[in-house]
Order: structure tokens, then sequence, then C-alpha cells
């Protein structure tokens, strides 16, 4: 049987690290197929290529054996290539008509192209019986619930003839209930002999929706099967890769003095999470995307409002109460935020200010800036992270991604540093530079500082971490030291099944 | 030197370029334009703009803008005058009215930090009209003449043939200058503009700075007002009506991004001058005021597009 839609060969790379490495992959009409791996194995990479959001750097897509025109996603939509995306994206203040006639309002003749309200009306009625659910057309679409937002789309998709529909983590903000009315819908959708791509972790809910899986793992498609044939076992095993080695593992015990003591703390989307960090610790906070990581580090560092709970630095009677980001840096407390670009860096300013964007201590005299220790500070960070610059004066906008990444570190290289948190700290560089982030990062906790790392890389984790602790909505739900961790439980746990 | 640095370079140094081709035209175009006395008077008249100008560049630094600062200026110099007409003795009239600028610039700094107005362009609306409606209910809509000799001279005499009004903006350019260069709280201005999140995140005291910020911008009106009273000997509540837009332009054509983060108290000066010079030539070639407009609106929109193709090219 020919595949309705077929991927070959697809490799994309982004600023030279390879996203996805010669993938192959055909879906078929009538069947669902699920695309499965761990954050960052190129499953959104995957799902844009064939959309037409990217342009691949080699391989093609065929809808019908046709070869797509690469990277042209109005093309892709016109031919039958419906995404649906995690996030649905609406214009909240037009009507759920407006929104699925959206760029191509039926309107009279004339320049005055007024808007023909029947029909529009008419045609959302008709897409969304199509999608088979029934919600009030003249609805402003940001009133609705996600749920429905999301089956707007899926009509909009619907009625456009799209032929292959892609929902990008379908599930990940339904209730039951909802979750229930999707499968229904998917029901129908294979039935008329469309192709259903559904991109998820939760691997139930794939089983619920699709018959078909791909895994991938670091680019690479590491497995294609009849869901009936394989078990959760074997796909988390897949996801996880057999090969993940504990070379490096960290060296030295931890001394015992607790240097970060985070209890019951909760915010909009953190329930109740407790842990303590001691001298020389490298905690490892794993989790799926949205498992409330980078929210738990932000809510610790008081950048984040706190609903209960407190964050204390130090043990017993020495311990001193953290609110707020300034009380943080003033108590040695630092963040490495997840996105070094938006969070992290002032891109336009050079490596000197952007070193010193937490001033260090003595670092001005009745708020002049002193200005020689601040550039013996940025030297310093340079010499020491061997940070490549062309000058200390050089744009941080100008640096490759490790260095960039290594200039926010080297904020937090002073001695009165005691707890350093960090969220993706090898995001988006490069092997070497990874690597010696890795050795900064080992070197920081032999001198004494707690540190606290997310990560959705489990290797990294695996590597550097004392102890791990797995989030899944927004809650501890595992710890496992060093020498219980492996890439299979932790995947088990935070995607919820039994490995 | 490649093309992208030398497309760097070249927008850095546009505005200074560009006020020399300007000097250049006028001065072979018209015989009065390179006397010393018109040089002077360019000086004089691009003064109270300069200072506005300085302000603005602050709160431009953090990505901001302040439209409020001509109606500042107006009311300044009916409060100024108020008191000099009242006997007030000089120094006292004129700390009082750095210190009203200096409120109301402060008022639209907490009006955006506390009550978290979604932009300043709101809250220093606002501000604008309140403060213009103030200056016409004080003065009862007519100017308020005849200011006292030991107020106007320190304003509008000269010393040794260079005007006071330019030497009051040398020293307010000098200090804005320290304060954003020197000072933790000008390096705080340039990291919120330019990107406020990091800032935040590495601990700077945004609110504050940013209150900071319109309060320079208000004080600056302030100063403004004593230069522009003494040389009009009089409080006059439409003073400065429309000259937030102006300083605003001499801000953008000095090079400073309208983005934030991005600006200097050089190109501010160059900035204010070019418009004043662009203004003095166009009268000496007895360009009429309408064409005037004309021009001095395709001047700031040529000094915008050089300013989006340097964002871009530091994409």
């Amino acid at each position: 049987m020919q595949p309705l839609l077929e991927a070959t060969g697809i490799t994309k790379a982004f600023s030279g690290q390879l996203a996805l490495s010669d993938v192959s992959v055909s879906f078929f009409a009538g069947e669902g197929h699920a695309v499965a791996g761990e954050n960052g194995a190129g499953k959104s990479t995957l799902m844009s290529v064939v959309a037409g959001i990217l342009r691949a750097d080699s391989g093609e897509v065929r809808l019908d054996g046709v070869a797509l025109p690469p990277g042209d996603v109005v093309e892709a939509q016109r031919r039958g290539i419906g995404l649906v995306p995690q996030e649905p994206q609406g214009a909240p203040t037009l009507t759920v008509a407006e929104n699925i006639s959206l760029g191509e309002t039926p309107a009279g003749l004339g320049l005055l192209r007024m808007i023909d309200r029947g029909r529009l009306n008419r045609i959302a009625a008709d897409a969304l019986k199509l999608a088979g659910v029934d919600i009030p057309v003249e609805a402003p679409f940001g009133s609705l619930r996600l749920a429905d937002q999301q089956l707007v789309l899926i009509a909009r998709a619907l009625h456009r003839g799209s032929r292959v529909l892609i929902l990008d983590e379908p599930t990940s903000s339904l209730s039951t209930r909802e979750v229930e009315r999707l499968y229904e819908v998917v029901a129908r959708m294979k039935a008329s002999g469309r192709a259903v791509i559904a991109i998820s972790h939760r691997l139930e809910e794939l089983r619920a929706m699709t018959e078909r899986i791909t895994v991938l793992r670091d680019g690479k498609r590491v497995l294609t099967a009849a869901l009936a044939d394989v078990t959760n076992a074997d796909v988390v095993r897949a996801m996880a890769g057999r090969d993940v080695t504990s070379a490096g593992a960290p060296q030295q015990a931890p001394a015992v003095d607790v240097v970060l003591d985070v209890a019951g703390l909760g915010s909009a989307r953190v329930a109740e999470v407790s842990f303590k960090v001691r001298r020389g610790e490298i905690v490892g906070l794993a989790g799926l995307l949205g498992a409330g990581r980078s929210r738990t580090l932000h809510a610790i560092f008081g950048s984040e409002k706190r609903t209960r709970g407190s964050v204390r630095m130090g043990a017993g009677g020495g311990a001193i109460e953290v609110k707020s980001v300034r009380d943080s840096l003033a108590s040695g407390m630092g963040l490495v935020p997840e996105d070094r670009r938006g969070q992290g860096l002032v891109l336009g300013q050079s490596v000197l200010t952007n070193v010193n964007l937490v001033l260090p201590k003595g670092g001005h005299r009745l708020g002049f800036l002193s200005r020689p220790l601040l550039l013996e500070t940025a030297l310093d960070a340079i010499r020491e992270l061997s940070i490549k610059a062309s000058s200390v004066a050089a744009k941080v906008a100008t640096l490759s991604g490790g260095n960039q990444q290594k200039v926010v570190l080297a904020r937090f290289l002073r001695p009165d540093t005691r707890v350093l948190l960090l969220d993706e700290p090898t995001r988006g560089v490069d092997v070497g530079a990874k690597e010696e982030i890795h050795r900064h990062l080992e070197s920081m906790a032999a001198r004494g500082l707690g540190l606290v790392m997310a990560s959705s890389e489990i290797p990294e984790l695996l590597r550097l971490c004392h102890r791990i602790l797995v989030f899944r909505e927004g809650r501890i739900v595992g710890e496992m030291s060093r020498a219980e961790a492996t890439a299979e439980g932790i995947v088990a746990l935070a995607a919820g099944v039994a490995a | 030197m490649s093309r992208g640095g030398a497309r760097i370079l070249l927008g850095r140094l546009a505005p200074l370029l560009g006020l020399v081709i300007l000097c250049v035209v006028l001065a072979l175009t018209s015989p009065h334009f390179l006397t010393a006395d018109n040089l002077v008077n360019v000086l004089r008249q691009s003064s109270v703009n300069a200072l506005l100008a300085l302000g603005q560049l602050v709160v431009i630094i953090t990505a901001g803008i302040d439209l409020s600062i001509g109606s500042i200026l107006g009311v300044s110099s009916v409060v100024l005058a108020m008191q000099l007409r009242a006997g007030v003795p000089p120094l006292a009239a004129v700390t009082g009215t750095l210190v009203l600028g200096a409120l109301v610039g402060l008022l639209n700094g907490l009006l955006l930090t506390r009550l978290k107005l979604p932009h300043p362009f709101i809250s220093t609306l606002g501000t604008m009209n309140v403060a213009r409606g103030a200056a016409m209910i004080l003065a009862a809509g007519v100017p308020i003449s005849g200011l006292p000799d030991g107020f106007r001279m320190p304003f509008n005499g000269d010393l040794f043939g260079i005007p006071a009004a330019v030497i009051v903006v040398a020293i307010a350019g000098l200090l804005v200058h320290l304060l954003l260069e020197r000072t933790v709280y000008g390096r705080d201005l340039f990291a919120i503009g330019g990107n406020r999140e990091a800032a935040r995140l590495a601990g700077v005291p945004v609110s504050s700075r940013l209150e900071l910020a319109y309060l320079v911008s208000g004080l600056m009106a302030a100063v403004s007002s004593l230069v522009l009273a003494a040389r009009m000997n009089s409080g006059f509540p439409l003073a400065g009506t429309g000259a937030e837009l102006d300083a605003i332009a001499a801000v953008i054509i000095g090079g400073a991004s309208f983005f934030g983060g991005v600006g200097t108290v050089g190109g501010t000066l160059i900035g204010a001058l070019f418009i004043g010079l662009l203004r003095n030539g166009l009268n000496l070639l007895d360009v009429s005021a309408y064409w005037q407009m004309i021009v001095i609106g395709v001047v700031i929109v040529a000094a915008v597009v050089i300013d989006v193709l340097r964002a871009r090219q530091g994409d």
C-alpha cells in the first residue's frame, strides 16, 4: 500500500547541531501514528518539516507520492496537511466562526467587502459537524476552554481539507472527559480515511489514539512498530536508549552541611516541593516539559511568586530565609536561567557588562561603578572559563552559544556564591563547550557549592548529579541516588508509566 | 573591513556625519550661515530642546517614552514666574521649580511601576494633559511676564561670549553622561532597556530604576523651563507645546534605539543641534515653516531606518 504521507531521509541541523539525522517515516491513510521521544529528541522538528514550517537540510516529504515544496507551509496546508499546535493559537477576541474562516472570510462583492455573517456561521457549523463536536459558533474564541479551542482548530483543519492531521501534545492540558472526546474525534477522522499523527509522551493515550509508533532519540529514528507488538517498557527503553554510559560519575561523596533547604514550596504550577541540598552536592531535577522543574527553580530563587513554603540558605540557627531575588543574590544564591537569550543576557551589551550584571562585592562606591574591579572580574572570568571573545567590550550577541552560557555562569564564580540553580545549563551549546561546562560545574561543587540543576538530558543528569529528583505535574514523584538512577527508571517515572 | 562592519560603523557615526554634511550644505548655500553670530544663535535656540532631549534619552534607553516633558516645561515656567513675581528669591524659586519637575517625573514613574499601567505612553499621556491644564489654570491662560534680573542673568547672559544657556546644557549633559556611563543606576537602565527579564533575574531593582529615569526626565524639563523663561522674560502656560516630539526626534536622530538599551549623550546633543541647524538653515534659505515640518519628518524617518538596519545587523 502506498503511504499517504512519506518523509524520507530528513536531516536538519540548527547552528551546527543535528536535530534530525536521516529520518524516514511513512504514514498511512486511516491510521493513527504516534511519534514519541524525550524532550529534544526531534519530534517537533520532524513535524515542523512535514508541515512545511521548517525547511530540511536534505530529504523530502511526499504526499500521495508527490513531493511537497520544502519549507512552504501555505502549500502544505493547501495540499492537506494540518497541524494543531500544543498551545491552541487563535484570535481570542474573534468568534469561533471567524477563527475557522480566518484568512478566507466569506464576504460580499464590491469595495465594501461586507462580511457575510450567515455564510460565515454556516461554514463554521459544518466544520464543527465534520469534527463531530458541538461548540457555539458565535462565542469568542478566547472564552472557550483550551480543550474546545483545540477542537475548533481541528475543525478548521478538517474544513480546509486536511487529510493528514498532526496533533502536537494534544492531551497535555485536557481533563479525562475531554481526552475521551478527543479520542472520539480522532477515531472519526481515521474512519474517514485521514491519517492522524500524534506527538506525546503519554503512552496510554497514544495507545488509545494510534496503531503505530515511531520513537526518535537524539534526532534518529530508533523504533517504528505496530503498537500492539511492543510493550510500554520497550518504548521507554527505546526513548531512553540502552547505551547510556555512567562514565565520569560523580567522584566525591558530598559533605554533610545543608546549604539550601526548600520546605513545602508551592506556586501557581508547583505543589509542595521539599528537598535539601548539601555542600558539594549536585542535585538534578528531571521531568518532562512542563513538569514544573523550571518553575520550581524560579520559585526558589524568588523570581516567581510563591503561594506557600519557605526557602532557607544554610542550616540550623545560621539559616537565612530568602524571599526575593535580591535576598537570594545577597545571600549567595545564583540562577542560570533556561533561556539565555531571553532571560540570561543583555545581548546588545558587552561581555564586561553582562558578567557584572550581578554586581560583585565592592562593584560600586556611592553608586559610581568601580571600573577597574569590574574589568578585573570580567578578565578573570574569561580566563577561568576560557570564554572566547575578541575582547571584554565585545557584544555578547556575537559570541557562540557555549561562550554566551559561560558568560552567564561567570557571574557566579565569586567566592560569596554558595548555591547555584541551573536551568538547562547546556541547552544549545556544542559538544566541546558542554564538556567544559560540565567540568566547571563539577569543580564548583568540589569547592563546596550546592548545585541544583534542571535538565531534559538524562545522560547529563546521570553524569553530574549525586541525586536526581523526578518531577511530574508540579510535584516530586521520585528521588533516586546516583547508584539507583537509570535512564529507563527516570523516563518511566517522569511519564507516569511502569517501566 | 567587512561590509557588516562598515555598516555598523556607519550607523554609529551617522549622527555626526549627518551634522557635518548639513553644515557643509548650509555653508555653501547661505552666506549668512557660517557667521559667529548665527552659529551662537543656533546653539542658544537649540538649548531648550537639548535639555529636554537629555531627559528623554534617559527614558528611551529603558525602552520607554516620556510625552509629558513639554507640559512639564510649561507648568514649571508658570510656577517659576509666579514665585519670582511674588518676590521669592531667585535661588529658592529655581529650587522649587526643579523640585516640582522632579516630582511630576517621579509621578510618571510611579504610575508606570506601582499602578502597573501597560505602557509609559499611557501614563505620560495622562500627565501631559494634567500638567498642561494645571499650567493654564495657574496662569489663567496668559503669560506671566517681567522676571527679575537676578534670575535672568545666570540663565540668559553670556560668559566670555558663550551663552549661559549653552553652559547649562554642557553641565547637564556632563551630569547625565556620568549618570549613564559611570554609575550603577545608568548601567541598570541600559540593562532594563536591553533585556528587562535578564535585568530582573540579575537582581536589578527594575521599578525603582524606572522611577529614577522618569524623575530625571521631569527634572530636565524643569531645567529647560529656567532657560526658556529667562530668554522670554516670562512664564508661559503654552510653553513647550509639542516640544516632547522634538526631543524624541533629537534622541532618535542621535542614534538611540527606540527599542531601548542604546543611546549616548553625545549623540543626543548632536541630534538636538541637527534639528536646530536644520530649522536655522531652512529659515536662512527662506523655506516656509510648513516645508520645514516636511523636511524634519523625513529626517526622523531616515534616522529610524538607520536604527532598524542596525538592529537587524545586531541579530
